[in-house]
This record gives structure tokens, sequence and C-alpha cells, in this order.
């Protein structure tokens, strides 16, 4: 097998004729270039070029990209009315409309609304596809999975998604994993086997389990298995199976330690070894509980399913402790109501100085244990503090009340249990099998994979039928799309083939999977053209992130889905119903970034944890599902009457008093709160997530905030800062206003053209700190913030209300650029000079029909723009 | 304590004869067609040592600067290799603080970016059977990665020894699957080329543009098919050494972990499988016992000491043992012989550290920091004062270690200049 793999590719190359266009050279006609000369061309001509623009032309290519490119900056800045700067003489209302006019007719004429260019799947897409093609939900992808780019904000656009040879490798190692699954290779029968553990076999993990002498004491009921449970560390059942399992235990009881009178319940849990050690203990497997009266060790035998790759968990059922708030404080408090010495002793060791003790982690495990109970013997303790009304008290159980106490001090009061009891002492476990095989969760997953991907052979049917049969019922569902006979023919052939050179059935479907998972048919969006499939495909992935359902394939298989309105009704039934969905969670976190703030960390001094970060983001993505499924007006983006949010999270954040509701954590739940509109708080740009994500944690700079509206609310993004000049960073602790440093953009005329647009809109934000809560004064310096600006339009701001007043009076613009982000993800391409008309148009009807931004997304759906490839 | 016993702190059962398994000859030498051409310096694998937890400064850091120190409580199981190694106070990436910027420690002052040993591997490393292994001990939960690739994707650890044993000594089992796929693979090709054809066809010319990159990488694939088939039916390395019935992979089997993982990465350089390796020590709640004791608390909570002096000594305890286990490591590499007759060790550039300076205060300034073999002249604590104004950066001892592999390089992360004078 010499025959180098590569010269069948030799020839291979394609060569890319790119798309020529014969010259449509016109001269600028007189008018126009009357309008120029008297308006533009004294900063715009080819001397003078300010940002890099030249209209001082006499005849203009309109086949020239390059050309044209220049013309549609010069018409959005007019249109706009960003050109001429509000500050020069203005071209009158029928000199501009006839320039604009002039200049779309010609654009239009070459500028075509398409162009897609075939892209791969990306890392979400990819997941949900393979996941969809096997009926397999608990897919994940391996750890070092390569991602993608991004390009135009969007995972979905065609430049940020190049294959590259590490992809292909991880589609190809992906595929192997898959057919492993669906059709293992053979293993080795089963050989029975022994192992013994004694109290030094077993895991210990934080302050969960202690050795003593022949016994290994548990003392916790925590959920989270790292602090209540052991399990042996040198046993992992190889072969799925029934174990004969034996357990010795008995109690550990003194009278210092409330001895328990009811039995004490050992569950004995089935635990994959290498499960995070972090995992909620319910999640394992029961296999037994068994009671435990006495304090003698007592013998349990009985049988249980263990699979590959498990061992057993033990844990005290029903413990008195518990690390889990609230029952911590609950575990506290009866201590503390018992024995004032006691609480004594605790309150010394938490406020040794009358004063919370700055580095709590001292009094981790053991060693915090033995600080109290250094002070819980000592005859001199101080115990006129010891009630329970004391502040000190009450700071305690507060902390106990919360994560706080269950990451410091809970520990300390385990070694308490374990040295007085009650706890449960596990002296020996063995266990010995497989007695006889049983079948696994994932053995039965992976016959129903196998059963789905097989299909039923019927009685008497030959094979080349059967694997026929397959083919014409699986490949069509891989590639999203009918399959040619030719194309079932030649995976007809490397089947059979592959069965002729002696391999058995289950290799050949091996063989099969490996392959159809890196056709390029499987792996891109798109690649051929004009049909309903790609239509159908283009929506699914646009509102579902996955491939077509049954359904909406059937409507492109039958032709249906380029009647009028056909489109429409199956985007309504895709539509995404709760912030879980796909959509949401993909366009929100791209569109707004909110996907940054996974790797933000607050500084400190906000106390602005994981929990409040999570709830931050939570609020954007479900304010976004509502106003989609409620069809709420555009302006509502920017200026609601209501928001999502938990009243723990309005009071911290926004300052807010709201009703906590029902449930069993009412100030951590997300309810729909009603507000005022016109406020500081409510909508995108009063967010705790945007107003984050456009910040770095520690510090806010107007310039990115600024640049980030423009980008993201208006659709204007700034053209990137010229290489040759230094970044210019605010110190915002300095003793200069960020103002007064941003004043250095404006001095320089070259700065001056951009930041004029981007830092007034950074600075009517800056009241917002880098978390979201309002300020009134700069860091450090101590400055008054002062918010107010000139808009590039010369509208004067006192802060961000009027900015949002100012944004619900151009809506039209706002609108504008969440159609073009919504398009742009949905198509996978940055939209064209046509398309963007198209959209304008849209945007004015859907304005005069309501302005409902669900029925923005539906005629977006039907659109030229999203329906051509 | 045996000084011939490279790895004295084996902590249990049936150690001794895993021992003599590696210490005994191999059965084949190492294999020519793998090795490229050397450096001219001599050293050729590099190999990084990173603790999620940190090193405790004050035990780690001598208290003497220069030649002559008193070796410090954590290192003192290295006495015997003093002059096989520096130790470096004051480096650092100037990165951010915090768990999250840990993996600053190999890639600079941005956390999870392109890391030292990957640039290494992808330099030095592509005509070895491993670019780079990456492996792990003592992990509890999610992995931490420590290595990244140029596009800042976290490379997959090896957490269980026998799973890295059955890479560097394929069975013969394992070696006719391997040779199955990669065959059966290959009749696959010609159909998918067969139908990329007629999809290429299909779409217009702008889009087959865009199609020839499916079909670029398609080829680098096949090309390392052929590799990969080509080095199948060459002689593969064997070794006598025998894994233990279970894979230690709970946390606090650690130690035992790392002791069998230093065994099997003196064998892979040994036999030539790969030039460029990294083990992290991670570390959770697991709550040793060591020296016969059981410590006071788990090795996280340990190392949030809060400057309490019996959780310090008890961290310390435990991060004497990793060094224990390393000094073994450094042992076996200067008992071990190159086919170009020089030891391992001098061959071997071998840097141990990590990216929390001070996990008490989460701090990750003055990276601890040690720098052993590669042929450097040794023996010396070089303690930097990080407030100079001209302080060199971690990154800069990074660039020597490049450098002195015969990388032509001169700058890493933040860094531009490098420590070659401390060398010389």
């Amino acid at each position: 097998m010499n025959r180098p793999f590569c010269s069948a590719w030799a020839g291979l190359a394609f060569v890319s004729l790119g798309a020529l266009e014969a010259a449509d050279t016109q001269p600028v006609p007189e008018p126009i270039r009357g309008m120029l000369a008297r308006h533009c061309l004294d900063c715009h001509d080819a001397s003078e070029k300010k940002g890099d623009v030249n209209l001082d032309h006499e005849t203009v290519d309109w086949a020239d990209p390059a050309q044209r490119d220049v013309w549609i900056r010069a018409f959005d800045a007019v249109e706009r009315g960003l050109m001429p700067p509000p500050k020069k003489p203005q071209p009158s209302d029928s000199e501009r409309g006839a320039a604009l006019a002039y200049w779309e007719q010609a654009l239009l004429k070459h500028v075509k609304i398409g162009g897609s260019a075939p892209r791969r799947l990306n890392q979400r897409e990819y997941l949900s596809t393979v996941r969809s093609l096997f009926e397999w939900p608990g897919f994940v992808l391996p750890v070092g999975f390569p991602g993608d780019g991004e390009s135009h904000g969007f995972d979905t656009v065609s430049d940020g998604l190049p294959i590259s040879p590490a992809h292909f490798e991880a589609y190809r190692s992906v595929a192997l994993e898959i057919a492993d699954e669906l059709f293992p290779p053979k293993k080795q029968g089963a050989q029975s086997q022994r192992w013994e553990a004694g109290p030094r076999d077993m895991v210990l993990s934080f302050s969960a389990a202690s050795v003593w002498e022949d016994a290994l004491r548990l003392v916790s009921k925590s959920a989270t298995a790292f602090r209540s449970c052991t399990w042996p560390s040198r046993i992992e059942v190889k072969d799925s199976g029934v174990y004969r399992i034996t357990v010795d235990a008995s109690q550990f009881n003194t009278p210092a330690g409330r001895p328990f009178s009811v039995p004490m319940l050992l569950e004995v849990r089935a635990r994959d070894l290498t499960a995070s050690d972090r995992t909620n203990v319910n999640t394992f497997r029961l296999l037994k509980t068994i009671e435990v009266r006495s304090d003698a060790p007592e013998h349990t035998v009985f049988e249980a399913e263990l699979y590959e790759g498990q061992t057993v968990l033990f844990r005290w059922a029903n413990a008195e402790m518990n690390h889990d708030a609230p029952e911590l404080a609950d575990v506290y408090r009866r201590w503390f109501e018992e024995d004032k010495r006691f609480l004594a002793a605790w309150q010394k060791a938490i406020f040794p100085t009358g004063t919370l003790r700055p580095e709590l982690t001292r009094l981790r495990g053991l060693n915090g244990w033995e600080v109290v109970r250094k002070h819980w013997e000592n005859p001199g303790l101080d115990l006129s503090q010891a009630t329970m009304e004391a502040e000190p008290t009450q700071k305690i159980l507060e902390l106990a009340n919360s994560l706080s106490g269950t990451t410091s001090f809970a520990d300390a009061l385990c070694h308490f249990y374990h040295e007085r009891g009650p706890a449960m002492e596990v002296h020996r476990l063995s266990l010995e099998g497989p007695l006889r095989p049983a079948e696994s969760p994932r053995d039965s997953l992976r016959a129903k994979l196998r059963q789905h991907w097989v299909g039923e052979r019927q009685a008497g049917e030959s094979m080349e039928a059967a694997v026929n049969g397959i083919l014409r019922r699986v490949l069509p569902r891989a590639f999203r799309r009918p399959v040619s006979a030719e194309t079932i023919r030649d995976y007809q052939g490397l089947v059979e083939r592959h069965l002729e050179a002696g391999h058995s059935f289950e290799e050949a479907m091996h063989l099969l999977v490996r392959n159809v998972l890196v056709s390029p048919r499987f792996l891109y969006h798109g690649v051929e053209e004009g049909s309903e499939h790609l239509l159908a495909n283009r929506l699914a992935y646009f509102l579902t992130q996955s491939p077509p359902d049954e359904r909406l394939s059937g409507l492109a298989a039958e032709g249906r889905l380029l009647k009028r309105g056909e489109l429409q009704k199956e985007a309504v039934r895709l539509m995404p119903k709760s912030h879980h969905a796909a959509f949401v969670q993909s366009f929100v976190g791209q569109w707004l970034d909110t996907q940054r703030l996974a790797t933000i960390m607050p500084d400190p001094r906000f106390k602005f944890e994981d929990d409040k970060i999570a709830t931050a983001r939570k609020e954007t993505e479900m304010f976004f599902t509502e106003m989609l499924v409620r069809n709420l007006p555009m302006t509502d983006f920017i200026d609601p009457d209501f928001t999502f949010s938990t009243p723990e999270f309005l009071r911290a954040v926004y300052g807010i008093q709201a009703p906590t509701g029902g449930g069993s954590r009412p100030d951590k739940a997300m309810t729909r709160i009603p507000m005022e509109r016109g406020g500081r708080f409510g909508g995108l740009l009063g967010q705790s997530a945007i107003l984050m994500a456009t910040a770095n944690g520690v510090d806010t700079q107007p310039v990115i905030r600024g640049v980030w509206v423009l980008e993201n609310i208006l659709g204007t993004p700034p053209p990137p800062p010229p290489k040759n000049v230094p970044a210019l960073t605010p110190d915002t602790r300095g003793s200069k206003s960020p103002r007064e440093l941003l004043a250095a953009h404006t001095k320089d005329a070259a700065c001056a053209v951009c930041h004029q647009r981007i830092d007034p809109l950074g600075l009517a934000l800056e009241n917002y700190d880098p978390v979201g809560h309002w300020r009134e004064q700069w860091p450090g310096a101590g400055l008054a913030i002062d918010p107010g600006c000139v808009l590039p339009d010369g509208t004067v701001i006192r802060g961000p209300v009027d900015l949002k007043a100012w944004l619900v009076a151009h809506i039209d613009q706002f609108s504008q650029c969440v159609a073009e982000k919504l398009l742009t993800y949905g198509t996978g391409r940055p939209l064209n000079f046509a398309e963007k008309r198209e959209v304008r148009d849209l945007v004015k009807r859907n304005h005069e029909a309501g302005n409902g931004f669900r029925d923005l997304l539906l005629a977006l759906v039907e659109s030229e723009t999203f329906r051509t490839p | 304590m045996n000084p011939r016993n490279p790895f004295p702190h084996a902590p249990s059962i049936g150690r001794r004869q895993f021992l003599r398994g590696a210490l005994a000859a191999l059965a084949l030498p190492p294999l020519e067609t793998w090795s490229a051409a050397s450096a001219p310096t001599g050293a050729r694998n590099f190999v990084a040592v990173g603790t999620f937890l940190g090193w405790h400064q004050n035990a780690f850091f001598p208290k003497q600067t220069g030649a002559g120190y008193a070796m410090p409580e954590t290192l003192s199981p290295l006495e015997p290799h003093r002059d096989a190694f520096t130790v470096f106070s004051g480096l650092d990436h100037r990165a951010a603080n915090g768990h999250a910027a840990w993996s600053n420690y190999l890639s600079g002052v941005t956390p999870n970016s392109y890391s030292l040993d990957q640039r290494i591997a992808d330099e030095l490393g592509q005509n070895s059977r491993f670019p780079s292994i990456e492996l792990t001990a003592g992990s509890g939960e999610l992995p931490h990665p420590m290595s990244f690739t140029r596009r800042g994707v976290g490379l997959p650890m090896i957490q269980r020894p026998s799973v890295l044993y059955r890479r560097l000594f394929v069975s013969k089992s394992d070696m006719a699957r391997t040779d199955y796929l990669l065959r059966s693979g290959r009749s696959g090709l010609d159909l998918l080329k067969d139908d990329a054809k007629r999809l290429q066809a299909a779409v217009s010319n702008r889009d087959k543009d865009r199609l020839e990159e499916y079909f670029e990488s398609f080829r680098a694939v096949e090309k390392r098919m052929e590799r990969q088939l080509n080095a199948l039916h060459e002689p593969l390395p064997e070794t006598e050494y025998q894994l233990p019935t279970y894979d230690p992979i709970t946390p606090n089997l650690q130690i035992e972990a790392e002791t069998i993982l230093y065994h099997l990465m003196a064998l892979a350089l040994e036999t030539e499988s790969t030039r460029v390796l990294t083990l992290q020590l991670d570390g959770l709640g697991q709550v040793f016992s060591l020296d016969g004791r059981t410590l006071g608390a788990g090795y996280h909570g340990l190392s949030h000491h809060g400057n309490d002096p019996r959780m310090i000594r008890d961290l310390v305890t435990i991060e004497t043992a990793h060094i224990h286990c390393f000094a073994g490591f450094l042992q076996a590499l200067k008992e071990k012989k190159s086919v170009r007759g020089k030891t391992l060790l001098e061959e071997t550039v071998v840097l141990l550290g990590t990216g929390t300076g001070d996990a008490s205060r989460h701090s990750n300034a003055n990276l601890p920091t040690l720098v052993a073999g590669g042929g450097f002249q040794h023996g010396r604590h070089i303690a930097i004062d990080p407030k100079q104004p001209d302080a060199p950066l971690l990154g800069d001892l990074y660039v020597t270690v490049m450098q002195r592999l015969g990388m032509e390089v001169d700058k890493f992360s933040n860094a531009s200049r490098n420590l070659n004078q401390i060398f010389s």
C-alpha cells in the first residue's frame, strides 16, 4: 500500500474567476458636481481627502466596487444628516434629494441583493446538528474542540468560519467517537474481580470524612458530594454488571453530641469515578439505603448494578450537620440555643477582637475547629455576650445562611461532629463481580442510537436492499436536503466493498458514519444555489440553531416554501418561546455582547458575584424575549415600562424597592417588574448586563461605550482608529476628569471627525459604573460626573435620560440597526447597499403598522434579502 | 533513603515492583527516525510542571541569593541536585490576579493564549510521534488547562496513567485497530472526493474558492494519516514498566499519580516519543495523609492559610511532597542517557513554576519559578527586584529557554528581552 494518498488529488484545484463586471463609466451630472463643489470638496478633494474620502471625480465607474464604496459612504453620511457637518452651510432639501436619488439609482444598478458564501456549521450549530441527526440530546463536544471566529459581530458569517486542518482533525475524531458509540468495537469478556477497602482507602475531601482507628466517619448530609461523601479511591469497575457489595457500618455517639435515637441512614450510591467532585449527590444513582442502629459494626450484604467506570459512594442521609444554606444556620442556631459556651467560643473565633475576622479562610477544616475548641475549653471564656440577640450571633447566623458560611467555617463545625458525634462510621467495603452482566444506561443508549441509524430490516430483505434503505433514509437527514441517486450509489459502493472485503455489517456502518460526518454536504450550509431546501435550512438555523424539522423539510420538498407567506407561517411556528431558546441565547449574546459576561471579573469593590452576573444576563435575555413574544413596539427596547429582575438585584444594583413574589426564595426569583418610563434604568442602555459588557469590570471608558452604541444601537460603526495614533486611555482615577482627557480628541481635527460622534455617547453613560450601578461622581478624584453633551446632529442632551428620548425620537435608525443585525446573523453575510435599502423600506412600513418587534422580524423573513442565497 | 531510588516519596503499596520495571533496559533502542536535528546547545526537550495553587513563597524562595544558599524547606528534596537547577524570585508576567488568570503561567500577560510549550512544540515537535503531551494529576472537578494552542484553545490533559501508557507503548491489538481505522478511512476518501467534486460543479465560481479550504484541510489530514500509517509499521518503543491495576485519579492519590506520571515522562523522553511534556498539579478539597499524618484541611483550604502557621506547615508538607516526586524525575533524567551519549537532563530544559504567586491572596505576582537541566550553568538563586524600573519579566526567562532549544525568537508575550547573561 505505498500509493501516495495525495496523488488522487492532483489536478483538483479550483481557479477563482471572481465576479468581473464590464466597466460602467458615467460622467457625474453637472448639478451634482455643483453641489459637491459647494458643500463637500473643501474637505473631500484629492488633496485634502479627509477621512480618506475623495469625491472630486468627473466620472465614476459604477461597476468598480472600490469606487462604489466611496459613494456609499457619502450617501450614508448625507442621508443621515452627518455631512456636511452641522456647523457648515447646508445644501437645500432639493439639492440633497437630487444627489441622494442619483446615487441610489446608480448604486442599485450594480449592487444586487444576495451573496452568502458557503460556510461551515459553527460550533453551536455543529453540536445541535449532531444531536438532532442522531437523536442524541446528551451528546457533548470533546474538550479542545476548535471554536469559531467572529465576523461582522456574529459567529454565523462566512468570513469567520474557515475550515483549517485542526477543524478537519476535530471532525474526524468526533466522527470516530460517534461511530464507536453506535457500533463499538468488540470487547473482551468480563472477568470477575474482588476489591477490599478500609477506612484508609477512602477519599477525604474537605471535612466530609475523617479516619479514626478502624473507622471512617461521615457527618454532613450536604448535597454537594465533596462536602459530605466518601468513596474508595482505588476501585473502578471495568465491566457493567451486578456486583455483591458488603458494607460494615456503625453509629458513633458520645454524650457531648446529642446521641441519635433513630436509625442512621447510610446511602450507598453509584458514582462515576471521573465525575466532578462538585456534583450534586442526587445525580448519583441510589443503590441502597442501609439502616444503621448500633454502636457496634453491622454487616450488610446486597447486590446492585454498577456500570463501567463507576465506584460506590457513601453519604449519611439523615445527618444533623448540613453545609447548605439555610439549613446550616439552623444547625448553628440549635447549638447556640443549647450551649452558651459553644456560642461564646464561635463568637470569639469569628470575632476575635470584637470585629469580624478579616481572613475567615483561616477557620477552614480541622484547623478552624481547633481554634473554636480552644476557646470552648477555656475556663476563662467570656460568656457575657453569649445571647442569641447579640450582634455577633446574628452575623454568624447570617453568614451561615450564605455561601460564605458553607465555604469558610462550616467545615470547622464538621470536625466538632467528627470528634464528639453523632457520626456515621464506615469500617469496611468489599465489592465482588460482575456476578452477571447488566445493561448500563450507556449500553441502552447505544442500542437506541444504533436502532435509529439502522432502522428496521424487512424480513427476507437482501443485504443490498437493506443498505440501500438505510442510505435513503439517513443521507437526506445528514445532508439536510434531498440526495441524488448518484450520491446514494457512491455510498452504497463504499459499504458493499467493505462487506465484500470480509468486514461485518457493524464495521461497514461504522465506516459509513465516519464518512458522512466529514462530508462537505454535512459540514457546510447552503452549498447549492436557490432551492427551497436552502431556504428551509436558513430559516431553521436562524430561529432554532438546528436543522429543519420534518414539517419544514416536507414543505420544502413540496415546493411550498417559495409561496408568499409560507415562510412567515413557519417562522411563527419556530419563533422562540422562552429566553432559554438557542436563538435568544446566541443572538442576544452576540448582538449585545452579553456573552462577554462569562469572562468579566468585576472588581471586588462592586460586590458583584457570579449570581448577580447571571441575573443581569437573564434580565437582558428575558427582556428581549418579551419584546419578541408580545410584539412590543421598537421604542420599548430603549424606554420600556417594564424589566425582568429579582427583588434582591433591583435593590442592590438599581436601588429600586420591589415587592417580593412567591416561591421558596422570593428574593431571588426573576419576575416582570413594572417601571416608570423615562427613568435612569430600564431599556437596553440602562441594563446592567450591557453596561458590564461595555466595560472591563474595573473602570469605564467612554470611548468603548460610545463605539459600542454606534455599532450596536445606531448601526453606524466608526472606522477603526488610524494606526499611527497612540491610544488615549483616560485614567478615571486620576485628578483629571475623563471629560477633560477626552477633550484632547476633539482638539485634533483628525481625531475629531469620529470622536465627536463617539465621545458624547460614551460620556452620556458615565453615570453607570462598570457593573451598572448609578453613580454621581467619578471614582478616585471625587469629581462630579457631568453627562451632558452635544450629539453630532446638534441636539443638546443632559444625560442618559435625554439620550433615550433622542433615540425614541429617531427609533427607525435603531430598528434599521437591529434589522441588519438579525439578517446578518440569519444569512451569514453583512448587508450590502441594496439590502440595506430594502430593510429601510421594511422598517418604515413596519413603523407605520405599529412598529412591533415581532412583526419586523417576520417582515425580514419574507424579505428578498433573507430569501436570496 | 535509598539514593538509587529516583522516586523516594512513593507512598503506597507495590511501588517497588514498578520501580524495578522502570529501571530495566528498554527492549529496543530509541528511534532515530523520530529525531530532528538538535540545537547546537544540545538542549532539545522541554518539560513544564505547574501547580494550580502556587508554591508558598517563604518556603520556596531561598533567603540568600547567588550560590551556596541554604536550601529552603520546600526545595529540600532537591539538595542532591543543587548544581542542576536555578531558583528565581521576583519574576512574573504582570498578569491579572485571581484563579481565573491562572493560565498566565505558560501564557504570559494574557491568560488562555498561545502557551510556551505549544510554541516550542509547534517549532520542535513536528517530527516526533507526539508533538507534545499534556498531563495532569490531582484534578477533582473541571480541568484547568495549562497549555493553549496558537488560537487559544485550551488543550485537554491526560489524567489516567493507563491512557498515557497505551499511547506510548502501543499494544498489538491497539495497533491492529489503528491500522484498520486508517486503512478503511482512506477508502472513504475517494468517495468524499468524488462527491465534493460534484458539489463544486454545482456552485458558483466564487463559492468554489470557499470550498477549496475544505480540500486543503482534507489534504493536510490525508498526509497526516499517511504518516501515522507509515509510523505504525516502524518498530515502537517497548518497556517492562508495569502500571498498577487501577488508575490513581481520585485527587487524594495525587502524589501517587505524580510519581507514576514522572516515570512515564522520563520514558517518553528516553524513547524520544516526544520532545515537549507538561504536567499540571491541580488542587481542590482533597485532604492528604502524608508522613503518616492526616493534614488539617484540604489542599485548597490550606492554600488560603491566612498566615496561620499550622496551615502553612501542612501546605508546605504537600508542596515538599510534590518536590520529592520532582527530585525523583530529575534523578531519572540524570541516569538515563540519550543515543547522543548525553544525559537526558542535559538535553532537557525543565521548568517548574505556577501561575499563582500567592493563593492566599489570589495574587499572581512574584511567581515561584525554577529551571533545571538543559545544559545551563546552574546552582544559584537569582533574586530579581520587580520594583526596579527595568525589572526583567518571567517572559524574558522564557525567551532564554526557547533560544536554548535552538529557536530563533526574541519575544514572548509582553517580554522582549532575555536572561541569557544569567546562565553565561
